[in-house]
């Protein structure tokens, strides 16, 4: 009894939430997350060859007692995320959390990275996700508000070699999260980001690159990379009630990485 | 379940400055969600009446009268703890706020308020961290949560001491996070905004984005997100709860720039 009365206001009961990039660890990880604090989740991906692994996820999604609803396509334009935001409103009755997952890493030689490259890695992972908050911070506003959290990167803080188109992208989703949220703080429409630090995923170089991946481990206060679903709790909190006075921030879920020398 | 790792049964938590406000409603939610309390302020009177809430949500409240400014009343504090529940796993540094010479230009402070601003915002934080910790280590955890403030991160006008205290505590809290991460104490910093305590002087909050002054029940959830197993990775963070306002701030709310031409290009 007591309890539920502490708990109360993190629970998102019924809540249609809407993640964008389940395919990928990060965005699974919220999907799940989610649907364990009550909501019913729509899986939106841009990898068409992600199907079965969203499925299963439905499916674990499902055992929960909730809704799931899967989207595949090939590849994430506007047209594309209008529809995923439709379709959440249609299947499961609104759309009023939206997690945007998406993210592609590149590492190149600033010297060495092309126009192609500079319009690929912003394209990827800051205009995909400009488009998403727009499209679903246009039906939050039109239906009376709704939470938006973007998944970014500790990079948008700080510098990384052969990072720099990719820890711009990063900085100018947070910089997107500031602004939004002051456009639409009085229209009942949060969005905050998370940053990660070094997150267990094979596509990032912590994983793929054998020799920068040893040093790298030694050099994090709990010497360890960060697991996928350690985003639960900061993701919960800023998605629920309990956060209804937090808007525009971040929350760097990095074991201590940001504060070291 | 997710949930769950937002639960504090079995733990104990001293929160300081816990007579009112923001302490009281952080020791309320704490005790919800199933800690034993540590309630300490100067104010016995004050203290009483949190105490009471903590105990009617079911949970033991021990008060501890204490100035966080006098190191040996903070260590008390702290012994008192570990003799009455045997344990402390989580600590929230509350106690601070105003001090005579808020208020003042830096040419009109005397060396003792200015020392009555750190001392009360800074180097009681210190003596907390320092009392606490030992019985972290041997039990292989805890959490510890700084109460900052947006001055610790922007200057304020005819702000000194508190200012440049409540920077100071968020340099305390990285490096506290650096030096016991392998220890598993963590330490992270809240960073509130006006909440009703500071009502008053802000006329409803009409320049905060979000159109109202903070409730002091809403920092509940923060803190104990900030208290529990839900934030473990978390570590030298801070965390701003403010409405939209440090998002911004470089145009007064409500005034930005109109559409340009090159926007509907």
């Amino acid at each position: 009894m007591a309890l539920n009365e502490a708990l109360k206001d993190f629970s998102i009961e019924g809540k249609a939430a809407l993640v964008i990039g389940a395919e990928l660890p990060l965005g699974a990880a919220a999907a799940q997350i989610l649907a364990e604090a009550g909501a019913n989740v729509m899986l939106a991906s841009q990898e068409p060859g992600t199907g079965d692994a969203l499925k299963e996820l439905a499916k674990k999604i499902g055992a929960l007692g909730r809704k799931a609803a899967v989207k595949i396509q090939s590849a994430i334009t506007r047209a594309d995320l209008s529809a995923c935001v439709d379709l959440t409103v249609k299947q499961l009755g609104s759309l009023d959390i939206a997690v945007n997952a998406l993210d592609v890493p590149f590492f190149a030689p600033a010297e060495a990275s092309d126009d192609t490259a500079f319009e690929k890695v912003l394209e990827n992972n800051f205009k995909t996700v400009w488009m998403a908050c727009q499209e679903a911070g246009r039906s939050m506003v039109q239906h009376g508000g709704g939470v938006i959290v973007n998944l970014t990167s500790i990079m948008a803080e700080r510098g990384v070699p052969n990072g720099s188109l990719y820890a711009a992208a990063q900085a100018a989703v947070l910089s997107l999260t500031r602004s939004l949220a002051l456009e639409w703080a009085r229209k009942g429409v949060r969005v905050n980001a998370i940053e990660m630090g070094w997150v267990e995923d094979e596509r990032s170089p912590a994983v793929k690159d054998e020799e920068f991946a040893q040093t790298l481990v030694k050099y994090l206060p709990e010497q360890r990379l960060l697991k996928p679903e350690e985003l639960g709790g900061a993701l919960l909190y800023l998605v629920s009630p309990a956060a209804a006075y937090v808007t525009g921030q971040s929350v760097a879920i990095d074991g201590g990485l940001l504060c070291r020398v | 379940m997710i949930l769950d790792s937002f639960k504090l049964d079995g733990k104990v938590a001293i929160i300081t400055g816990a007579g009112r406000g923001l302490g009281r409603a952080m020791a309320v939610r704490f005790a919800q969600a199933g800690a034993d309390v540590v309630a300490a302020a100067r104010t016995l009177a004050e203290l009483e009446q949190t105490a009471e809430q903590v105990r009617q949500t079911g949970r033991k409240c021990l008060i501890a009268q204490t100035d966080v400014t006098r190191s040996e009343q903070v260590n008390a504090m702290a012994a008192a703890a570990i003799k009455e529940f045997g344990r402390i796993d989580i600590l929230v540094n509350n106690a601070g706020g105003y001090h005579k010479g808020m208020g003042k230009r830096l040419h009109e402070l005397t060396d003792e308020e200015w020392r009555e601003g750190i001392d009360t915002n800074l180097t009681g934080q210190f003596y907390c961290c320092r009392a606490v910790i030992t019985q972290m280590l041997e039990q292989q955890g805890g959490k510890i949560i700084n109460i900052a403030s947006g001055w610790g991160l922007r200057g304020g006008k005819n702000v000194f001491a508190y200012a440049c205290a409540k920077g100071a505590v968020l340099q305390l809290t990285r490096s506290l996070a650096v030096t016991y991460a392998k220890k598993n104490i963590y330490a992270n910093c809240i960073v509130p905004g006006i909440f009703e305590g500071a009502a008053q002087y802000f006329q409803g909050g009409k320049f905060i984005p979000i159109g109202r002054i903070g409730r002091d029940a809403e920092l509940g959830p923060l803190a104990l997100f900030l208290a529990s197993n839900a934030s473990n990775h978390l570590n030298g963070a801070f965390i701003t709860i403010d409405g939209g306002g440090l998002a911004g701030g470089i145009t007064p709310t409500g005034v930005f720039p109109r559409l340009t031409e090159t926007a509907e290009a």
